[in-house]
């Protein structure tokens, strides 16, 4: 790998994974993406795994890869779907109820028959949730209401579990509304008005940062015992063996394979991503970034810090 | 419940054969024997089943569901993805769709749905494909969860297990409570086996193997996996209150198991069982498997080297006892410190 960069330029990636945001700060864009993935790709040949997977996932080096990275495919990008986000940004929120694809399907009317929230676990536990009163802002057309509803954490409650999708006697999709509203409340950065909105940034590197760079939501080595105190001590316990584990039992941890924990080729990762471009997702990975660092520096805050943060916060 | 008494409608259609199977994100990750077994399992009965082409390296990605409910991911990124994985299918010649994950099973159903309903969604998907990946859009024949296919091959597994449902000292059929998960049964009801309020997906499979089902109160309430509410730490309490209502309306029933068919609810009604005794005291230790694994256990394959029960928070071998089946604890762990867990 490295093969443009002359010796005197050459990054040695190693170098860069215990360095935060600002100390990446002076690396030109290229470099550090060739960097990162020339560690990615770098098979250990005696028994064909990727070695360096598990340093690179969750550090301060891959998030920054991904915002220089993102930002320059999306600006690359003339898809249909990257335009139509980003006109959408800009609309009113009755608009986007007329004109995105799951909601100007997903509620039709409303009785008010109260099923949704009797069947509802969200409700069952948050006091202050009720999935009728997200029908009647929508409903309302209100753009005053929608605002107040896009800027508040009860948007956030809802679990997608679809428990009252089945019920509905008008066959509603709330938990398809649900989805696409806090899609417009981040895409507006109306999500950064509530705690749990802000966490979406945390969800964008976790699950984004998983997708973008392993192809998966979930990665293996994601699920810790330091970050899961509520799995037990059994857990800890299969974690620290999780990658032996997993071998032994026909899975395929940072390696080629077909099962849990799969690396793939870059020209598989090369068409999942032009897939997620062409679809308008970076629309929305960029406005969170932007949004982010806005945030952090009126914090006076590290976007590193405020990363953290948003993960622990609510 | 015979499968004649499920609602008509409620009655799908099941391929017999030649599967694609797509793996899961958190089955893959959090029980990975539980994924491995359902290939073992299409193997053993005979079924013809491919995971992506005969490359050493697979082509199937995440369908892109997880982050889609963690909203962050467009409908049109995941209507690409989807294609994008019926394309890789269609390449080496499969039509059925099976996904290890029912979030998954979701998935693809809603953008097979929004095909039928949004005019001119196809043409421009496939548009889209060809100019992301060189890909065409080629809609499946079926997509089903591959639970469906151990539902289809109950009878005939039947047959092939070394150990049934029953406590082999009394002959007791256990008591299996079934958990089916939502995405399975309430995002597309009749795209199950039974619909969203009888789901014969599960229960199916243990009235074959020996076992009595045991309905109660909650049977049907979600077991509060909820994408960001647990992936967020915060959030995990919604988590824990779903599973504490759960166990504490079935608990009356003692059962012996609780059977999934969704990787999340594997993960979070086993896992949450440590933190809910933290909580109140109250040690349920309902042992909770998914379908595959607890067919692997009554086939008699490995607890350790096949199924993976030490992936487990809940100790699976009380239940072990109960069937009868052997296992050599010291085959659990592959390092020998820190054994002293419970």
């Amino acid at each position: 790998m490295n093969r443009n960069i002359s010796p005197t330029e050459q990054i040695f990636p190693a170098d860069l994974l215990s360095k935060g945001h600002e100390e990446l700060r002076d690396i030109p864009d290229d470099k550090l993406v060739t960097a990162y993935e020339s560690m990615r790709d770098n098979e250990f040949a005696a028994d064909h795994t990727y070695p360096n997977l598990r340093r690179l996932y969750g550090t301060s080096l891959e998030r920054e890869k991904d915002r220089r990275e993102i930002r320059q495919w999306a600006e690359n990008c003339d898809a249909e779907m990257q335009e139509w986000y980003e006109k959408a940004r800009n609309e009113p929120c009755t608009w986007w109820l007329q004109n995105h694809l799951v909601a100007k399907h997903a509620l039709k009317s409303c009785i008010a028959c109260g099923v949704c929230t009797s069947q509802c676990p969200a409700a069952q536990y948050y006091p202050e949730y009720n999935p009728r009163t997200i029908v009647d802002a929508v409903l309302s057309k209100s753009e005053d209401r929608l605002v107040e509803l896009l800027k508040s954490d009860v948007l956030w409650y809802c679990g997608q579990c679809g428990s009252c999708k089945p019920l509905c006697p008008l066959e509603n999709n709330l938990m398809g509304l649900i989805s696409s509203l806090r899609f417009l409340a981040q895409l507006k950065g109306y999500h950064l008005h509530s705690v749990r909105g802000r966490q979406q940034y945390a969800m964008r590197h976790l699950c984004g940062g998983n997708l973008w760079n392993r192809a998966c939501t979930l990665y293996f080595r994601n699920i810790t015992a330091e970050g899961h105190p509520d799995f037990g001590p059994r857990y800890a316990k299969y974690q620290s063996e999780a990658e032996g584990q997993m071998v032994r039992l026909g899975a395929n941890p940072d390696r080629p394979g077909h099962f849990g924990g799969r690396k793939f080729s870059p020209q598989t990762l090369a068409e999942f991503r032009s897939c997620l471009a062409s679809g308008g997702t970076l629309v929305l990975w960029n406005q969170l970034e932007e949004y982010a660092s806005e945030d952090a520096r009126k914090s006076g805050v590290s976007i590193d810090e405020y990363h953290d943060r948003v993960h622990r916060e609510g | 419940m015979a499968t004649s008494m499920i609602a008509p409608e409620t009655i799908k259609e099941i391929p017999e054969n030649d599967f694609f199977l797509t793996p899961s994100c958190i089955l893959g990750a959090v029980n990975p024997g539980a994924e491995v077994l359902i290939g073992r399992i299409y193997d053993l009965l005979g079924l013809r089943w491919k995971a992506a082409g005969d490359r050493a390296e697979s082509q199937c990605t995440c369908c892109t569901g997880f982050s889609s409910h963690g909203d962050l991911i467009s409908i049109e990124s995941t209507l690409l993805v989807t294609a994008r994985l019926w394309s890789v299918a269609a390449e080496i010649g499969v039509e059925n769709i099976t996904t290890a994950c029912v979030t998954s099973f979701a998935i693809h159903n809603e953008c097979m749905e929004m095909y039928q309903h949004e005019p001119g969604l196809h043409e421009r998907v496939d548009r889209w494909l060809q100019r992301a990946c060189g890909r065409r859009l080629q809609i499946p024949k079926h997509v089903v969860h591959a639970s469906d296919i151990m539902y289809r091959n109950r009878e005939a597994l039947a047959e092939k297990l070394r150990y049934r449902l029953v406590d082999h000292n009394t002959g007791r059929p256990l008591r299996i409570v079934d958990h089916v998960g939502c995405h399975y049964a309430k995002v597309f009801p009749e795209k199950s086996i039974g619909g969203s309020e009888s789901c014969d997906v599960l229960a199916g499979l243990i009235r074959a193997w020996g076992g009595e089902t045991v309905d109660y109160p909650e049977r049907r309430h979600c077991c509060g996996m909820g994408f960001r509410q647990c992936a967020i730490r915060p959030n995990r309490g919604y988590s824990m209150a779903c599973v504490l209502k759960k166990l504490e309306s079935m608990e009356p029933w003692k059962p012996d198991a609780i059977l999934t068919n969704c990787p999340g609810c594997n993960l979070i009604l086993d896992k949450e069982q440590w933190a809910i005794l933290q909580m109140t005291g109250v040690e349920y230790n309902i042992p909770t498997l998914s379908y595959t694994e607890l067919a692997g256990l009554l086939l008699g394959w490995d607890p350790y080297e096949v199924v993976g029960i030490q992936g487990h928070t809940v100790p699976i071998e009380p239940l072990l006892d109960k069937l009868g089946i052997p296992y050599d604890k010291s085959k659990e762990w592959l390092t020998k410190e820190n054994l002293e867990v419970t």
